[in-house]
């Protein structure tokens, strides 16, 4: 049944997903074994193969899909059993003000997703105001802002000042990324991480969450 | 053809679709099905093919995702869609041969052929990263010093007068026309007043090309780029710089730029993507020539080896079908100052030069550092040119390519980015210091000795 729900994630398939999810309820699997051990291994394993490009991003969409599919069977499942359960790491993501290419930033979104993160996704030419009310909202732990311009890098050191001069820089961890933006660049405006690629992104945000409490 | 008038029609009128359908279900799955019908292969030992139905399929199979396609307008989710008619005329009403520039500094611009042994015409400039304020002008003077560059395509300003340049911002328009007035001074001191500029990279929006419609700043004989958004999309922005452009006379340049790993898929599904790319970019807007930049997902380099089969099989898709004047884009992951740069530059000129495109180049470390000048734009050059005289064919051409690709592409994610343009320039008389000029002369023999060609 794990291997069901795994599969159902790699093929993409949602209806497969939801159905695989509810056998295993049926079956008496443990919802949050059924979430770790299935849909998370699938959706790594997804990561893993767009890694290799032996997969595209419409793929990798489409198992973020049919993983929601699931979840929304198992998460209610596993809560009623133990509410403390599922505990995720919240992120608000966002393409910066300025800049409408967002391939990059989606493809960090998914992985973070397919990593176990809880994605607040809110696109592309996202106003910095914006991205940090959301983050109030809901909580997030990390912001995580993307640009392809250089002309819109200068927005990132807005953002970070402006939670400075609202006395909110210490609640978030703020990571930052993006074709022409780089470690040294990250590190001089003061953000918290940076990623070269997806992969690099997601490994930096467990790194940051051990290292640096958001209070 | 489409007048740019029925482009905004179409955009406020088109069939409405939320876009991730369109990303999906639209680009995705056409791109998907079209590969697969069509039995389009990527061979890594193959980035120059010399497969004459494969290069032909992939143009029909683009063809056909122009038109189920079309283009989807961000602002107003309408699809905007041209006919086979309209298509068919926007290619026999592209133009083959273009004059570019003024004076004894203008060019013929033209569209090239498979294994053309015309010589190219030599784009110098780094467009990626943007520039300091404080280099850019001995920087643009570098390139423009080059006597065998022919047209300019140099990048944006990161800082103007001390402040950062925002997207959407005044500092658009300033930097601008700075990076303009700075091109025109180095046009100048070269000697070379009436050079072709393809320009205007400091604005994202429109604003900056509004600025510059002026004959201080940009004439009707410059070019601006024009880019679809990834994949097979625009936006009010795109369309209002075709607006501006048309009416002032200047050239309109399509800029394609799709992702491999993205929508579009792998490379065979990117090859597709770029030919209804260019089809439509030209009845959208009205472009006269064109830039081909794949991007591989991980890096912006364009010598990435199924970056360089998007070259290939793109450029010689369109001369075989459709004879667009391309620029293939020469973007490497190393910067100026080191050796592997040598390496990726020989590999990505002559995979363009071979298979129908003119080199514009370079810019460096996958875009993120400007560490790049003059001389090895002057390589690039040479290795052009010895490409197209000595009438290098496409099996030798890849037996060269696979060669110098394996001596880069495990390095590409970690390159050896180089140094900054003051470290490796006199920056009083702008030019090399003795130690990368000795590197210059150093890799341009040893490329030289392995690949047979005579630099």
């Amino acid at each position: 049944m794990l291997d069901d729900l795994a599969n159902s994630v790699i093929s993409g398939d949602a209806n497969r997903a939801a159905e695989a999810a509810k056998n295993a309820l049926t079956g008496g699997v443990d919802p949050l074994n059924a979430i770790t051990n299935g849909l998370n291994r699938g959706m790594k394993q997804v990561g893993e193969d767009f890694s290799k490009l032996k997969v595209y991003l419409p793929e990798v969409m489409m198992a973020a899909e049919a993983m929601k599919a699931a979840l929304a069977i198992l998460e209610p499942a596993a809560l009623k059993k133990d509410s403390t359960s599922i505990k995720k790491s919240k992120v608000v993501i966002a393409t910066i003000a300025g800049d409408i290419h967002d391939i990059g930033k989606n493809i960090v979104s998914l992985l973070m997703r397919a990593n176990g993160f809880e994605i607040y996704d809110l696109g592309r030419d996202v106003p910095i105001d914006a991205m940090i009310s959301k983050a109030m909202d809901v909580n997030a732990e990390i912001i995580a802002a993307s640009t392809l311009l250089s002309t819109s890098m200068p927005y990132m050191e807005d953002m970070i000042a402006l939670l400075k001069e609202r006395g909110l820089r210490g609640k978030f961890i703020i990571m930052v990324g993006g074709g022409p933006v780089t470690k040294e660049w990250a590190t001089s405006i003061g953000a918290d991480g940076y990623g070269d690629d997806g992969d690099e992104a997601v490994k930096v945000a467990y790194e940051l969450l051990q290292r640096v409490k958001p209070n | 053809m489409n007048s740019i008038w029925e482009v905004i029609d179409k955009a406020e009128t088109g069939q409405y679709m939320e876009e991730r359908d369109f990303d999906l279900n639209v680009v995705a799955k056409l791109c998907r099905d079209l590969v697969k019908e069509y039995g389009i292969k990527f061979d890594p030992a193959q980035i120059i093919t010399s497969d004459d139905s494969m290069v032909d399929n992939v143009f029909e199979a683009g063809l056909r995702l122009a038109l189920e396609a079309g283009i989807f307008c961000i602002d107003t989710k309408r699809i905007i869609r041209f006919d086979e008619r309209d298509l068919r005329e926007g290619t026999s009403s592209a133009p083959t041969s273009l004059i570019i520039g003024q004076g004894k500094d203008s060019r013929i611009l033209y569209a090239r052929g498979v294994e053309d042994e015309r010589d190219p015409i030599i784009c110098g400039g780094q467009a990626g990263a943007a520039i300091p304020e404080e280099w850019y002008l001995p920087m643009a003077l570098s390139f423009m010093k080059e006597p065998l560059v022919d047209m300019i395509n140099n990048g944006g300003l990161a800082v103007v007068e001390g402040r950062k340049v925002k997207t959407n911002t005044p500092l658009e328009i300033q930097a601008t026309r700075r990076e303009l007035r700075m091109l025109r001074e180095a046009a100048d001191r070269a000697g070379r007043p009436g050079i072709h500029l393809l320009a205007g990279e400091s604005s994202v929006s429109a604003l900056g090309d509004l600025a510059i419609a002026s004959d201080k700043y940009m004439r009707t004989s410059d070019a601006h780029l024009v880019a679809l958004l990834n994949e097979l999309k625009t936006d009010n922005q795109r369309i209002s710089k075709v607006v501006n452009f048309t009416e002032y006379g200047a050239h309109n340049v399509t800029l394609v730029d799709p992702i491999i790993g993205g929508y579009a898929g792998g490379p065979e599904g990117v090859a597709v993507c770029f030919i209804a790319s260019f089809l439509l970019g030209r009845v959208m807007y009205g472009s006269e020539y064109h830039v081909i930049h794949p991007i591989h997902f991980r890096y912006m380099s364009t010598s990435a080896v199924e970056c360089m089969w998007n070259l290939n099989i793109v450029g010689q898709a369109m001369s075989r079908n459709a004879p667009y004047i391309l620029m293939g884009d020469v973007w490497t992951s190393a910067g100026a100052g080191s050796e592997m740069v040598f390496y990726e530059i020989a590999a990505n000129t002559i995979t363009n030069v071979v298979t129908g495109s003119h080199p514009l180049g370079c810019s460096a470390t996958n875009g993120k550092y400007p560490h790049a000048s003059g001389l090895e734009t002057r390589f690039m050059a040479e290795v052009a040119l010895e490409t197209a005289r000595s009438g290098l064919k496409r099996e030798n051409a890849n037996e060269m390519v696979v060669k110098l690709a394996s001596l880069y592409k495990d390095r590409q994610a970690k390159p050896d980015i180089g140094k900054p343009f003051p470290e490796l320039y006199d920056m009083a008389r702008v030019v090399p210091k003795p130690e990368w000029n000795a590197t210059y002369l150093k890799m341009k023999r040893e490329i030289a000795e392995m690949t047979g060609l005579d630099l």
